[in-house]
This record gives C-alpha cells, sequence and structure tokens, in this order.
C-alpha cells in the first residue's frame, strides 16, 4: 500500500500574479504532508501538516490570508475526520486561532463532541492552552483593499467565479501505510459574508468525508452549493456503488 | 396517498409518567401540520408549523423545554430543507428565540446563506424583529433538574439523555409533490457551550429531495454525524429499497459502525412513509388520508380518524 497525500489550494479564477505563490504554496503542503506519511505517519498526521502549512501561507483563505466577513472579521471554519473510526473534529465561527484544523482535532481528540462553534470554541481553544493571534495578524492589506471594494456580497459571488476576486477554502486527503485515510478542510468562508455564516467547510460529508471502506474527500467552490448536495458524501457514495459495498 | 406529514418527538427512553404526553405532543404537531397539508399548503409550510408546535411543547427538548448545556443555558440548532430547490436554512448555538425553526426558514428564505450559528444567528434575528425571549422562559423545571443531577462527577450525560428526551422533528409531501424537512433540538444534556450536534448539518440532520424523499433523525447526535444518516437513508432510497427498508439499513449501520441509537421518519415522493428506531422508543405520529397514526415502543402503530377520537 502506498501512502499518498492530495492537496487543493481552492477554486476561483486565480489572476496571473497570485498564480506562482498558489501552486508553490500548494507543492510545498503536499512535500510537508508528503514527509510526515514517509516518516511513518498517520493519513490524520499528513492532512493536518498539510492543511497547517496553507493555513500559515497568506496565499490562501485560511488561517493567515482568511477573508473578512460584513463586519471586517476573520471567522474560520475547519473540519479533520478519521477515515478508520469516522470520528471527526470541526470548529466554525472560531476567531484568532492560527491553525484551526489544529484545534478542530482537538476538539475529535479530546472531546466527546464533533463540532464546537463561536465563542464556546474559542473557550475551548483557552483550555487546552491553544496560543490565540490578534485578528489583524490574519489579515492581509491586499485581502483589506479586496473586502472594501466588495462590500456588495451578492455582486462578489458572481464575480469570484467569474473574474478574479475571490481566495478560497484549503484542504487535503490522505491514505498512510497502514491503508487509514482521512481529510481535513479549513478556510475563511466567502469575503463579506454575513456574521456567523457558515458554509460547507466544517460540515461533515460537505466539507469533507473520509471512510477506510469508500476514500476520502475534501471540497472547495461555493459553499452553498456545496452544501445542498452533500458533495464529500456524494462522491464517495459512487465509489461505494462501484465497490459494490453499500 | 398525498399529502402527508410525519414527526417525531425524539428517540431514547421516554418514563412512563411522560409518555402520555410525547404522544399527545407529536399528535397535535401531526394534525397542525396536515392542517396546513390539507389547505393546500406547502410542505415546508407543514414540517415548520410542526416543529413550532413541538418547539413551543416544553416536554420536547426543542425551544421551551430544551436540554441545558454545562453552563445551565439553552443553546439550540434547527434545520429546513426544500427538496425542490435543495435550499436550505440552519441555525445551531442559537439563543434567546422561542422558534429556532422559523429562523431557520428565514436563513434560507432572506439571506444568500445555508447555515448562521451563535452570535451571527442572533444578530440575524433581531434584524428579522423575531422577539427576543428571556433565558428562563425556555428551561423547564424537569430540564434544570436533569441538568443538575448531571453535574455530578459520576453522571453520564449522554446515556441519561438518551433514556429521557431528544430531538423533534418533520418530514412532508404536499399536494403538488413538493417534499421537506424540518428537524430542531436543544441539543445533547450538559454539553460543552458552543457545541453543535447533527441537528442543523445537512445531510445529517435532515434531508429532503423531491426526487427521492426526505429523512429527520434524533438520538445521538455525533453517531448520526459520523455516518451522515439522512442522505444514508437516501442514497438506499435512490438505490431501490422502501423508505422502510432503507431507515432501517441506515440505523444498522449506525449501530454496527459507529455504536450509535437513533431514530428517523422518512418519506418517498409518492407518500410511503415509515417511522422506525433503534433506541427503546421514538414519539411519532403520521397523518395521511384523514387518518391519524402513532405509537411510541417499537411495534407500535394505532390509528384513528383525524375526525375524531382522544388523540
Amino acid at each position: 500500500m502506498s501512502a499518498v497525500v492530495v492537496v487543493h489550494g481552492g477554486v476561483w479564477a486565480i489572476p496571473e500574479d497570485l498564480a506562482k505563490a498558489s501552486v508553490d504554496g500548494v507543492k510545498a503542503a503536499a512535500r510537508q504532508g508528503s514527509s510526515v506519511l514517509k516518516g511513518g505517519g498517520s493519513a490524520l498526521d499528513a492532512v493536518e501538516a498539510a492543511v497547517r502549512a496553507m493555513e500559515d501561507n497568506p496565499a490562501f483563505n485560511a488561517g493567515h490570508g482568511s477573508a473578512l466577513n460584513a463586519d471586517g472579521e476573520v471567522e474560520l471554519d475547519s473540519i479533520i475526520m478519521d477515515g478508520r473510526t469516522l470520528a471527526s473534529g470541526a470548529v466554525a465561527s472560531v476567531k484568532n486561532i492560527a491553525n484551526t484544523v489544529s484545534l478542530a482535532r482537538a476538539v475529535m481528540e479530546k472531546t466527546s463532541h464533533v463540532i464546537l462553534t463561536g465563542r464556546g470554541a474559542n473557550l475551548f481553544a483557552e483550555s487546552i492552552g491553544m496560543a490565540t493571534v490578534p485578528a489583524d495578524e490574519l489579515v492581509t492589506e491586499n485581502e483589506w483593499k479586496e473586502w472594501d471594494k466588495q462590500k456588495n456580497y451578492v455582486a462578489g459571488v458572481m464575480e469570484d467565479f467569474n473574474s478574479q476576486w475571490a481566495h478560497d477554502t484549503v484542504g487535503a486527503v490522505a491514505v498512510d501505510s497502514d491503508g487509514n485515510v482521512a481529510c481535513a478542510t479549513s478556510t475563511g468562508g466567502i469575503r463579506n459574508k454575513m456574521v456567523g455564516r457558515v458554509g460547507d467547510s466544517p460540515i461533515i460529508g460537505s466539507g469533507a468525508y473520509a471512510d477506510n471502506l469508500s476514500g476520502a474527500v475534501s471540497c472547495t467552490g461555493h459553499g452553498e452549493s456545496i452544501l445542498k448536495v452533500t458533495l464529500a458524501r456524494l462522491i464517495l457514495s459512487h465509489v461505494e456503488q462501484v465497490n459494490g459495498n453499500t | 396517498m398525498l399529502p402527508i406529514v410525519v414527526v417525531h418527538g425524539g428517540a431514547g427512553h421516554i418514563p412512563k409518567d411522560r409518555s402520555e404526553m410525547s404522544t399527545a405532543g407529536v399528535c397535535s404537531a401531526a394534525r397542525g401540520g396536515y392542517t396546513i397539508l390539507r389547505g393546500g399548503g406547502s410542505s415546508m409550510d407543514a414540517v415548520v408549523e410542526a416543529v413550532s408546535i413541538l418547539e413551543n411543547n416544553p416536554c420536547f427538548n426543542a425551544g421551551c423545554g430544551s436540554v441545558l448545556n454545562i453552563k445551565g443555558e439553552v443553546e439550540m440548532d434547527a434545520i429546513v430543507m426544500d427538496g425542490l430547490t435543495l435550499g436550505s436554512g440552519a441555525v445551531s448555538a442559537v439563543c434567546n428565540i422561542a422558534n429556532p425553526i422559523q429562523l431557520a426558514r428565514l436563513v434560507m428564505d432572506k439571506t444568500s446563506h445555508s447555515c448562521l450559528t451563535a452570535e451571527g444567528a442572533s444578530q440575524f434575528a433581531r434584524s428579522m424583529g423575531v422577539p427576543e425571549v428571556s433565558p428562563e422562559s425556555l428551561i423547564t423545571e424537569y430540564s434544570h433538574m436533569r441538568w443538575a443531577k448531571n453535574l455530578a462527577p459520576d453522571a453520564k450525560p449522554v446515556e441519561s439523555q438518551m433514556w429521557k428526551m431528544g430531538t423533534v422533528g418533520a418530514v412532508a409531501v404536499d399536494s403538488e409533490g413538493n417534499i421537506a424537512c424540518a428537524t430542531s433540538t436543544g441539543g445533547m444534556l450538559n454539553k460543552m457551550e458552543g457545541r453543535v450536534g447533527d441537528t442543523p448539518c445537512i445531510g445529517s440532520g435532515g434531508y429532503a429531495d423531491n426526487q427521492v424523499g426526505a429523512v429527520s433523525t434524533t438520538g445521538h447526535g455525533e453517531a448520526i454525524m459520523k455516518v451522515t444518516l439522512a442522505r444514508l437513508i437516501l442514497f438506499h432510497m435512490e438505490q431501490g429499497q422502501s423508505v422502510e427498508a432503507a431507515s432501517d439499513l441506515g440505523l444498522a449501520y449506525m449501530k454496527s459502525r459507529v455504536s450509535g441509537l437513533g431514530g428517523v421518519v422518512s418519506v418517498d415522493p409518492q407518500g410511503r412513509w415509515a417511522a422506525r428506531f433503534s433506541s427503546l422508543q421514538m414519539s411519532w405520529a403520521a397523518a395521511q388520508t384523514e387518518t391519524l397514526h402513532y405509537g411510541l415502543y417499537a411495534g407500535e402503530h394505532f390509528t384513528q380518524s383525524l375526525g375524531g377520537g382522544p388523540l
């Protein structure tokens, strides 16, 4: 069984001047994930490492470099899932955390819950000693400029996919040498989203899903559309049908 | 066979002294939903009405009567989904409103989003003129007593909850063949602040698709999410399983793969329906062709004419 990690840095019409940073970023993230796997690490460790690398990279809409909501703040969503046990951890609408994929993993491993949201998620982060970062550290100058230009969200969505304004969600899937699969997805969400808007990313079956019996998927794109079709779970159900294990 | 509405008032173990209230409650909700359908109303109107009735009824874990989080506060989750457009609206960890299901519907109808959480959901409620209610108005003596009991270090809230009360929900098909689902809950007893369960997660707490059917779920939230129970049942239906077989397959898988118990109400586009559960009980009721169906324990299926009868 050969170990594999696959990452994505978002789907949108990436402009020329950002293209190199994006491609360099996903390559670096894939390398991070790969070295974890080569060292005998688990699929979970690999996807977390890959997504952390992209959260730390301001070229992507996750962690550092996230989009701003309607109030000019950063609210972050993440999910991680273990295909062996179907255990999952997710956080939604979290503030001032640089690596929400790791917070999502802590929800999975240190609580009996799957999702924590808002203030509750931040309180949990505090309780496990996860460092907070000042909000402006997560926001790039370019993001402030674009946010300002794009106060109207509806116009923004159409432009995002027809032109070059948006960044997008990041994610990774992996299978390790034991045959275990895992996935992780992380995002700052859509620029100018309503306060408290939660997209597909932290929603199990939509933003991501992993099952040793069929595989793992991490999604990116228009969150509300991904939710309507529970995209990650849909893709794996097609795999299940071909495998005959439904 | 159309229109039809099926409601549930939670899967678990309802103590005998509360079982009559529970049965009466789901029957009343089914009647309320059916009245709307019979008057030509939409399946969305019907499920929102049915669930609002259950939220307003203090003996269910939704709206008034919700279980308390670890801090002794009410935080509620809800979802609605429209089988025609696949549009949905959800709220999570929302406080101080009487009917989260109606707020969920407003998210779907009045925003370009599908889910709002916590403070953002409350802000949106205020912007829509949804009246804020006092925290105390949602807390019952019963929920307070259960919260206090489960603060003890050796208490087991998950088991304790499974044995007492659960989430509410409904599915419906209207005379035009449009399908909808709705689910609402106060969540898990003594949950961490900000804990969100399956209810507002599309595909887990509920799912509706005009081409396949609709499901609303109840039970151990974390287990339901791990198998995306509602979507799983509909996948089975897409592959030709009956509503009942698909529901049983989904529940059995949840039990064997992740050791979770729960219950569902499910319906297909022709109005065939099922109320199935792997827990000891689930209070449920259905209204179709002027007949009220209801039950609580496994194997129970009572009927009475909607025109008369004690319930």
